[in-house]
């Protein structure tokens, strides 16, 4: 091909929070015709990027070039009229109007006054065997079909409009491995006719049937761009973790003795099988997976969100089948749960109100008037053990930083101090100094006798925290590591490259 | 889905460059309650001045403040069962308040009127038979799904047209029912009575239980807690292991009993058990949502309080009886009407407006 | 990208689409066709020319209400002051009727009114950022206000045969179709076009799905919005006409009084989702067709006018009911 300017630059890049600093002077250059992966850890600035490059968000400094010439992308009609096109994971649709109608909204071919339905449906269907959907999806309601096939639509909504460049984020996340073979030839199909695909990948795997160059992202930075044939899978973990030791972590003392927490061949249904973990008291065991590894599923079964179809639990050797949280949390099973937004925080309540949720009995008289003085007490005391920043627990906890909350939500899962303590995604979205914090805390609860399980998706966090480490993918529980596991090892496990691995 | 650290959020207690009146302004739009006071000031004051200068076809002064107070008590009463309702969240509204008060008002029609049962059983039956009405609304909502609109419209129907069929059309005034007229006398308060305008008897009897009951239960009962808690945010009441459908469901059956109380009051207030009671005209519901949102409930859940319907119930109470006097003949009522509309849409437009600015309101 | 060879092309218009006729619709056209033949059973009278006719009339004003309370669900809104829009539109058009206006000009007259009120809805909805509950309950509160300003005196008295037209009688009907019913229908058909073929029709289910992803979509969904309660205005105007028509020389001060619940009854029944984002105007049109039928049921087999109330409650909790059951199955996992 001869040297021409690269389809999409972007030089000079940075973006901060606030006081954090996603993306720090980083360079990418996106030639048309090719794939082009984007990896790294979560936290390295990935989605951060994408955002800039989908007009999400504007970088603070930098600039970027569409085929050579400067362009402002100042918001999403801009990046759109560029031809820059995002396929998220969630798919933005419109449930009740046909895969047709959700494809062409706001562009919709019109003769006349009208619709033109066939012209537009032919289109459609153009589009959608492209994809390799059947024809009579064009019809169907979006809102009736899988996941998968609406990540599809999603994709073939931004062919629509005729996408010069194609943002692919984590679109194999949830896809059965015949999908990703279909979704590889329509990536190659698109390359072809000369589209840029930016794909991004946690599966490291998966790259070398589909990229041809990769960019490795590390705190902020975009640390090189390779051909893909100069790497393989070890050498882009090594890459996205530098090459830095974990740190050193004092080796605890496990008590001896039964395991307070058994998942016995656990499995449900669609989600994962097999699943088989042991918690002693005093341990932190890690269950370490990525999107779509349905390591978030089990915990929910755990917590009685959902309900395993096969398998067992124990607790203490008893089997237990919890239906509710209420039931969990009588059993002496708590959550934290991972979408602190949605699934932890009553937003514009205090934090007092936030920590005594769901223990209400507790801190009450006769069950039934709240014991003010006692939830008083109960939440200073958590304010302080957790080392909580706010001047009093009345405050709301919709004011406070994302790692202060969480530590209120984390307060809330030890009012009655549980027998086992499941955390998933413990410091997502919180900033490093209150990781620290939390990390310590979660070590000073498992000393004092709780049996610890944290589900995330976070390496650096799963490795400095667990004694023993499991690595879910593809809905079972595979390889355990002990605490002198390397990031690097466990990185190239999860990504599948793993030698005693059958592939 | 890849995730950076989330963007710290602002604190709003930037005060640093505000100046009084920013702050005043502030506090005003933020805090409902003071805004309320401060207008039912406003509005007393601006109906005592027309009254001193003549403007008015009778006396606007404290006995005739303390008299219209009658009017408050269904009013502010259904007005903390719409509270209840709003308050769990979802879409929570509760249509049927009035057609309960029509089908309530006939069973106490009933039970004191023609079956000459003793009072308070009759009081009794009354309420529970608001509580279930109420049930009915809760369990569409709470276990079966259904929206609250949709639900209770539904009930609407069902309920006006049952206490018009009851009893063929016609209303219950027997004798029983008209002395009951009495309760709805005003008294004078003790001790310091003489100092102070009578005040209505049905104020004590029934509105003021009810709004200290509704106070202790929201603000100090632990179902209050779950009540804004499933209202504030449902998926993360039921992680945090919340009984989500029975607190709703209960939130419903609430209001219903409340509406039964209110029955017995209407029944009083007419000396006689109207079918058509809760909704002739635009019926009940709408003047009790009407308080709320004005109230300072947010209609999207987990926002209220029950000094704020009290307030806007004064203020609105207050604001009528003005108006009756301001306007001769039937120009009042329809006035007020017009009162109740801007006072709606312009409390509507400020809730808007503060969210937007500051973040909502308390 | 072209497709080189010729694909089997889409056969017929039907399959481009979802369609045209729900299974909740034929459930209510079904619903319908029972009450009637139980009905004819009861009462031979009911399946004469005189006794459906009157019965379309009645229905026509919900009907057409109901078309723009359609849209407006289906954005994801409510209005609930056309009561009160219905009040301030009759009483002006009637007191102008009896000043001497003629036909033409009167439902002109009727039909801007309304849509200034449909207005003032819109523009508080799509600009205010208000739920829409509350303004509407607000707005109904303020034409409630005109309306009853505008009566001055009780009532309105001696207005003339001017909407006959529109009415019950002789002069309402062609071939033994009432005009207003025709009108209604023709109303719907346009509007059943309207929302299925053309973008803004589509645009209006768009947001009502999701909003915001409308509006990144390049949906001008503040626009569909207003135009939503304007439209609802514009018909509540003719529709204050077809009222007009069907009342006697004298209006009174209750024209109106929960019109409102009656128009969103029949929409939920015609299986509009309240939620927002499907719904269909033939729906609500057997929806108005249902509530009326069951009224008139009422009245024929002696009943308590009553108890038709009690009936449209349990229609709705049915069909509502089985909407939510079906969705349910019908959810992807």
């Amino acid at each position: 091909m001869a040297e021409q300017a690269p389809r999409l630059a972007m030089r000079g890049i940075s973006k901060s929070f606030g006081a954090v600093r996603a993306i720090r002077s980083a360079e990418i250059s996106i030639q048309a015709g090719r794939v082009h992966a984007l990896v790294g850890e979560n936290g390295a600035g990935k989605s951060t990027m994408i955002k800039i490059l989908s007009g999400v968000e504007q970088a603070d400094t930098g600039t970027i070039e569409f085929d050579g010439a400067p362009v402002t992308i100042a918001g999403t009609g801009d990046a759109i009229a560029l031809g820059i096109a995002t396929v998220y994971q969630e798919p933005q649709l419109f449930p009740e109007l046909t895969v047709s109608e959700n494809i062409f909204t706001g562009r919709e071919i019109r003769k006349g006054g009208r619709v033109a339905w066939a012209e537009q449906n032919a289109k459609v269907v153009e589009l959608l065997e492209l994809l390799g959907l059947p024809a009579r999806y064009a019809t169907v309601p979006v809102g009736e079909l899988s996941i998968a096939a609406q990540q599809q639509v999603s994709i073939a909504k931004s062919l629509a409009g005729d996408a010069k460049v194609l943002i692919l984020d984590e679109p194999s996340a949830i896809l059965t491995d015949a999908e990703i073979e279909v979704l590889f030839t329509v990536v190659r199909r698109l390359t072809a006719a000369g589209v840029a695909v930016i794909y991004i990948s946690h599966r490291l795997d998966e790259l070398f049937r589909i990229a041809d160059e990769v960019t490795v992202m590390r705190d902020g930075r975009t640390i090189g761009t390779f051909p893909i044939g100069d790497l393989d899978v070890r050498r882009i973990a090594e890459l996205m973790v530098g090459g830095i030791l974990s740190d050193e972590r004092p080796h605890r003392e496990i008590p001896d003795g039964d395991p307070v927490l058994v998942l016995d061949g656990l499995g449900r249904a669609g989600k994962f099988h097999d699943v088989a973990v042991e918690v002693r008291a005093g341990e932190i065991v890690c269950l370490y997976g990525l999107v779509g590894s349905g390591v978030s599923e089990i915990a929910a079964c755990v917590y009685g969100i959902d309900r395993p179809t096969s398998g067992r639990m124990l607790l203490r050797g008893r089997p237990i089948a919890p239906r509710s949280p209420q039931q969990a949390q009588r059993n002496g099973i708590a959550l934290l749960p991972a979408n602190r937004k949605v699934e932890g925080m009553f937003s514009f309540q205090s934090i007092a109100f936030n920590i005594s949720a769901g223990h209400l009995k507790l801190l009450s008289r006769l069950g039934l008037l709240v014991d003010r003085a006692r939830e008083r007490s109960v939440a200073q005391d958590l304010i302080k053990r957790l080392a909580v920043r706010t001047p009093h627990e009345r405050q709301p906890i919709s004011a406070m930083s994302g790692g202060n909350a969480q530590k209120v939500v984390l307060a809330r899962q030890l009012v009655e101090r549980p027998e086992v303590l499941v955390l998933a995604e413990p410091t997502q979205g919180v900033d490093v100094g209150a990781k620290e914090e939390i990390h310590r805390i979660i070590t000073e609860l498992a000393e004092s006798g709780t049996a610890v399980l944290v589900v995330t998706s976070d390496l650096p966090e799963a490795l400095r925290i667990a004694d023993r480490l499991l690595v879910v993918r593809g809905g079972t529980t595979t390889v355990e590591f002990g605490p002198d596991a390397t990031q690097v090892d466990v990185l190239a496990a999860a990504a599948g490259a793993v030698e005693e691995d059958v592939a | 889905m890849t995730t950076t650290s989330a963007p710290p959020t602002k604190t709003p207690d930037d005060t640093t460059q505000e100046g009084l009146g920013a702050r005043a302004l502030r506090v005003l739009l933020t805090q409902r309650i003071a805004l309320l006071a401060v207008l039912i000031v406003v509005v007393v004051v601006w109906f005592f001045v027309l009254d001193a200068g003549g403007y008015l076809t009778a006396s606007y002064n404290f006995d005739y403040m303390s008299a219209s107070l009658i009017n408050a008590v269904p009013l502010a009463m259904l007005g903390l069962a719409e509270l209840l309702v709003i308050l769990s969240g979802r879409g929570g509204i509760d249509l049927s308040v009035g057609a309960i008060v029509s089908l309530s008002g006939m069973v106490f029609g009933f039970a004191y009127g023609e079956w000459g049962w003793p009072l308070w059983l009759a009081i009794v039956v009354t309420a529970l038979s608001g509580a279930l009405l109420g049930a009915v609304n809760g369990f569409l909502v709470a276990y079966v799904g259904f929206p609250a609109l949709i639900a209770t419209l539904a009930t609407f129907y069902a309920y006006k047209s049952l206490a018009i069929v009851i009893n063929d059309q016609s209303p219950i005034s027997t004798p029983p029912i008209q002395q009951l007229f009495s309760i709805t006398r005003s008294v004078e308060l003790p001790l310091f009575g003489q100092y102070v305008p009578d005040v209505p008897l049905g104020l004590f009897t029934f509105l003021l239980p009810t709004v200290v009951v509704v106070w202790v239960l929201l603000a100090r009962t632990t179902y209050g807690r779950r009540l804004y808690g499933i209202g504030t945010n449902d998926v993360a009441a039921r992680w945090a292991g919340l009984p989500v459908r029975g607190t709703r469901f209960k939130a419903y059956t609430y209001a219903g009993l409340i509406s039964g109380f209110v029955a017995v009051v209407t029944v009083a207030q007419f000396a006689s058990a109207r079918p058509d009671a809760g909704v002739s005209g635009n019926g009940m519901a709408l003047p009790a949502i009407t308080i709320a949102v004005l109230g300072g409930v947010a209609i999207t859940g987990g926002i209220g309080r029950v000094a704020g319907v009290v307030l806007a119930t004064l203020l609105i109470v207050w604001l009528n009886a003005g108006i009756l006097l301001a306007f001769v003949g039937n120009e009042g009522s329809q006035y007020q009407l017009l009162a109740l509309g801007a006072v709606l849409v312009f409390a509507a437009l400020l809730n808007g407006l503060t969210t937007r600015r500051y973040g909502g309101t308390t | 990208m072209t497709v080189t060879e010729e694909r089997a092309p889409v056969r017929s218009r039907s399959r481009i689409l979802p369609a045209p006729v729900t299974g909740q619709e034929l459930v209510l056209i079904g619903v319908i066709a029972v009450i009637w033949a139980v009905l004819a059973f009861r009462t031979p009278a009911f399946l004469t020319a005189g006794s459906i006719q009157p019965l379309l009339v009645a229905t026509a004003p919900i009907a057409l209400i109901g078309v723009g309370m359609t849209i407006v669900i289906i954005t994801g809104g409510i209005d609930v002051s056309v009561g009160g829009a219905i009040m301030v539109c009759s009483v002006l058009t009637a007191k102008q009727l009896v000043a001497g206006l003629s036909a033409p000009v009167a439902v002109l007259l009727a039909v801007v009114v309304g849509g200034v009120l449909g207005l003032v809805n819109g523009l508080l909805i799509a600009y205010g950022r208000v739920h829409a509950i509350i303004i509407t309950f607000g707005t109904a509160n303020l034409f409630l206000f005109l309306g009853l300003q505008l009566f001055g005196s009780r009532t309105v008295n001696g207005i003339p045969a001017t909407f006959e037209i529109f009415g019950r009688g002789d002069e309402g009907r062609t071939l033994g179709i009432p005009h207003a019913f025709a009108i209604t229908v023709l109303i719907t058909a346009l509007a059943w076009w309207y929302l299925r073929h053309t973008a803004g029709g589509r645009h209006f289910y768009a947001i009502g799905g999701d909003a915001h992803a409308a509006r990144l979509a390049g949906v001008r969904v503040q626009r569909r919005v207003l135009l939503a309660y304007l439209l609802t205005g514009l018909l509540v105007g003719l529709g204050s006409c077809f009222v007009i028509a069907q009342g006697t020389s004298t209006l009174d001060q209750s024209v109106g009084t929960g019109k409102e619940l009656a128009v969103i009854a029949a929409v939920v029944i015609g299986g509009t989702s309240i939620m927002g984002g499907r719904g269909s105007v033939l729906g609500t049109l057997l929806g108005a067709l249902l509530v009326q039928s069951v009224t008139s049921g009422v009245t024929q087999l002696g009943w308590s006018s009553q108890l038709s109330d009690l009936f449209v409650g349990v229609f709705i909790v049915v069909a509502v009911g089985t909407d939510l059951l079906r969705a349910r199955t019908r959810r992807t996992r």
